[in-house]
């Protein structure tokens, strides 16, 4: 399994708990599509990406991210 | 046993400023709070919405962040459900803290000796 080689943004950013109202953060978290990126690709530990899909679909109830973004060929 | 709690609004952008206000503290006197600790209020404004809620694209956001018995938040949500200038509410348990254990400044200067 690769181990995340870039480190995990999430640990650097010193960030003890992601914040669901923090879209531009979470933004970088997700694809073009919308979708949650799998852990294996953003390179984070599974207690932050756990906190992450969490905090993301806190974030699209609220209307901060889009469910699915159409549009984008 | 009191716990702290974050509350999220989205109101209706259609409201003005006082309105919305009003409404805020109508809902939040129904969560008496003891001794000194008030309920933090934070306006985010008026923010276009990812996806249409309730056929609107702009939303006005406030945050409030209570200390509140488990018992009070039925009554507290039943309000906030009746009122119809609020597009959508979400309560959540928020023990944690975001404070990075590190702050910006320090982050800074580390990112400069890199």
């Amino acid at each position: 399994m690769k181990r995340s080689r870039k480190g995990d943004p999430l640990a650097e950013a010193g960030l003890r708990y992601v914040d669901y109202k923090d879209d531009k953060l979470l933004q970088r978290f997700l694809t073009e599509r919308g979708k949650i990126l799998p852990a294996r690709l953003s390179g984070i530990t599974a207690r932050h990406q756990r906190q992450l899909s969490v905090a993301i679909k806190r974030a699209r109830f609220l209307a901060l991210l889009p469910y699915i973004k159409r549009g984008i060929s | 046993m009191p716990r702290q709690y974050e509350a999220v609004y989205i109101f209706d952008s259609a409201l003005e400023e006082p309105a919305i206000t009003e409404k805020l503290n109508r809902f939040h006197a129904l969560l008496p709070q003891t001794g000194t600790d008030a309920i933090a209020v934070n306006h985010w404004g008026k923010r276009t919405l990812a996806y249409a809620i309730k056929k609107r694209d702009t939303g006005y956001y406030v945050i409030a962040n209570f200390k509140a018995e488990p018992t009070q938040l039925p009554e507290f949500e039943r309000a906030i459900k009746l009122d119809d200038g609020v597009l959508r509410h979400l309560v959540v348990v928020n023990e944690h803290d975001y404070a990075p254990v590190r702050d910006a400044a320090d982050r800074s200067a580390e990112e400069d000796d890199e």
